[in-house]
């Protein structure tokens, strides 16, 4: 990693000093157009370039495409494309959807983001999500029309106030992003993998160019690649995701984050780009608030099957601190609550003893994951309660009252612990056979980025004004979901801040 | 029936490379380098630029050179799984399709670990590591 860094930094060197015989040698230009008085040299040019191939990136590949453009290249570091985005839950929240309409659900964007704006403590921003809100509908279609499948029915997520979350019938982000893979390739995006973008090129009058990268890059290996410059003739979108795999970044912003924290993020999410926009001007927003997953398994790697299993079963389950054997969060609230009430479960001498959420295997194999979890370990059924306290060293008694009170609440529909919403609970009583997992969060989205406008264009610090050229959508970007972001409004945000980013740079 | 005869020839590989705890190892030393003995013949006649870009080697082969030969559609079918597991055929997979480049699961001088395993336990008994 260090070399690589070095390596960076050598390049940056360089390429600052712009010696343009030294960089002739090294690379073979096929175009010599240079940018206006800069002097580049052109491996390669292209009317749109984007970094990234998560649901940002490809949306706003396709988007560009449908509005007009004749050549888009889309740059990807990883061996794989997709990123981040093909490893998720694949749930899409959206206002005033068919199936909200099917479902008699009643729902605005106003109502969308007041749920946001009260995760999001009172530091999300307004504009951005009001506009995100107003457009999922429409990037919602977008995926269906490149061939996304989601389940016929609507989750309520932790936060959500009403159920407006679709999920990809595969419960995965990659039902979303292999279609649109495929959508992008048949309007003639091209989809170029094992590039690393290093730095933006800018021209004298401070305008984004092109961008330099790492062609041939293998990402954990040795082999740093060559370096091209590409000239962007409209402009670059940064659609890179966050650093949640950057451990010594996410732990310099929140000390807590430290190795031994698990994070269900591809190893390639490592924020260079978003460095690298910092170091350009761009304003740096919330980067301390690094969201960790409440919903994960110490049981297995990455996301794995469990976060689905638990997002979909929380509504109707009780999730038990093992040493009490009682409840110890509402299990449909927002998810730094409860990550922050998973971390403080703890043994006698402090260490951490995972809680687990007990769930009717009546109910939980109703999601395609209840199988999965079990057939692969990561979860178990049991017979009896005392069975589950005997696996898991829990007081049986207090368990057994606390399962009965939490009947109550089923019955009456008042969580009067905790306060949780039971609508979605109702006539679902905890009775056995049960299944169980062990939670323990991860990390998992980085709430901080750059500062974008509802143009999906970054702002620069110095003047406040958009750097020209230069467009950032998803993760890469902050501020917008404030302290804590809703489970199932990432990838709407994704969708459409890089369907915008798009028409940003095709209007200019 | 395919599925059939495939299994009892793995099997009579099986009973056959039983004497030596070694013999399921398909990376074995060349010369300066380790390779796979289903490319013997390239390192018996040091053809490295078989994958590699030239014959003295320093960085890593094209993706996908390996379907020069391999046939990628024939792949998918060896490896095909059934029901709800369709997902996890290593060629054809839920995440990345068919785009996964052939060495980020299958290592030619080194060891490698099938990619799923970053997240997933499945079980892939063919995998040569």
């Amino acid at each position: 990693m260090t070399q690589q860094n070095d390596h960076q930094a050598g390049r940056r060197k360089f390429l600052i000093g712009m010696g343009s015989a030294g960089l002739a040698a090294m690379t073979v230009p096929i175009l010599t157009s240079a940018a206006r008085g800069a002097q580049k040299i052109w491996d390669h040019e292209h009317e749109v370039v984007i970094i990234g191939s998560g649901f940002a990136g490809l949306a706003a590949a396709i988007e560009a495409k449908r509005q007009g453009a004749k050549d888009v290249v889309v740059f990807e570091k990883m061996p794989v494309f997709g990123g981040n985005s093909a490893v998720n839950g694949g749930l899409y929240a959206a206002p005033k959807t068919p199936l909200q309409k099917k479902e008699g659900v009643k729902d605005s964007p106003e109502q969308m983001i007041s749920d946001q704006m009260i995760s999001g403590r009172g530091v999300a921003d307004q504009e951005l999500l009001l506009h995100v809100a107003k457009h999922a509908r429409e990037a919602l279609q977008l995926t269906i029309d490149a061939g996304a499948e989601y389940l016929p029915y609507l989750q309520q997520l932790g936060g959500h106030s009403v159920p407006r979350t679709y999920q990809t019938t595969v419960a995965c982000g990659a039902g979303i992003v292999q279609p649109l893979v495929k959508e992008s390739r048949k309007l003639g995006v091209q989809l170029i993998n094992r590039s690393k973008f290093e730095n933006l090129i800018f021209d004298d009058s401070g305008r984004v160019v092109g961008v330099a990268i790492l062609q041939g890059y293998y990402f954990g290996h040795d082999q740093p690649g060559k370096l091209i410059n590409v000239r962007a003739k409209r402009g670059v979108i940064i659609a890179t995701g966050g650093f949640a795999q950057n451990i010594g970044l996410r732990q310099a912003q929140d000390p807590t984050l430290t190795a031994e924290v698990g994070c269900t993020n591809p190893k390639g999410a490592t924020g260079e780009a978003l460095l690298e926009m910092f170091q350009q001007g761009a304003v740096p927003v919330h980067l301390a608030y690094i969201q960790s997953g409440p919903w994960a398994s110490p049981d297995e790697g990455g996301f794995g099957y469990v976060s689905n299993y638990s997002i979909y079963n929380f509504p109707h389950s009780a999730a038990i601190n093992c040493r009490t054997g009682q409840r110890f969060m509402n299990e449909i609230a927002d998810r730094k609550t409860r990550a922050d009430a998973e971390l403080a479960c703890r043994d006698a001498e402090g260490k951490p003893l995972p809680p687990i959420l007990i769930t009717s295997y009546k109910h939980a194999k109703k999601h395609p994951n209840c199988k999965k979890v079990l057939r692969y370990g990561v979860g178990w059924k049991f017979e009896s309660l005392k069975a589950i306290a005997k696996k898991f060293n829990i007081p049986l008694k207090a368990l057994e009252k606390q399962v009965k009170q939490y009947n109550d609440y089923v019955r009456t529909g008042k969580d009067e612990q905790f306060g949780k919403i039971m609508e979605k609970a109702k006539g679902k009583y905890l009775e056995a056979p049960f299944t169980v997992v062990r939670l323990w969060p991860k990390v998992h989205y980085c709430q901080g980025g750059v500062k974008v406008n509802v143009q999906a264009e970054v702002i620069n610090a110095t003047t406040w004004k958009p750097i020209p050229g230069l467009l950032a959508a998803g993760e890469v970007t902050g501020g917008i979901h404030g302290v804590s972001r809703l489970g199932s409004c990432s990838i709407p945000e994704c969708m459409v801040m890089g369907m915008t980013a798009a028409r940003t740079i095709m209007k200019g | 029936m395919k599925t059939y005869v495939r299994y009892l020839l793995a099997g009579l590989v099986a009973v056959f490379v039983a004497g030596s705890s070694l013999a399921e190892d398909t990376l074995k030393q060349y010369d300066d380098i380790k390779g796979r003995t289903h490319h013997e013949d390239l390192y018996m006649e040091e053809q490295c630029d078989a994958c590699h870009t030239s014959n003295e080697p320093n960085e890593f082969p094209p993706d996908n050179i390996c379907l020069d030969c391999h046939d990628l559609d024939d792949l998918v079918i060896a490896t095909a799984r059934e029901g709800e597991d369709v997902w996890q055929n290593p060629h054809n997979n839920l995440h990345y399709g068919r785009d996964v480049p052939c060495m980020e699961c299958h290592g030619e001088h080194t060891r490698r670990e099938p990619m799923c395993a970053d997240c997933h336990n499945f079980n892939y008994p063919k995998h040569e590591k």
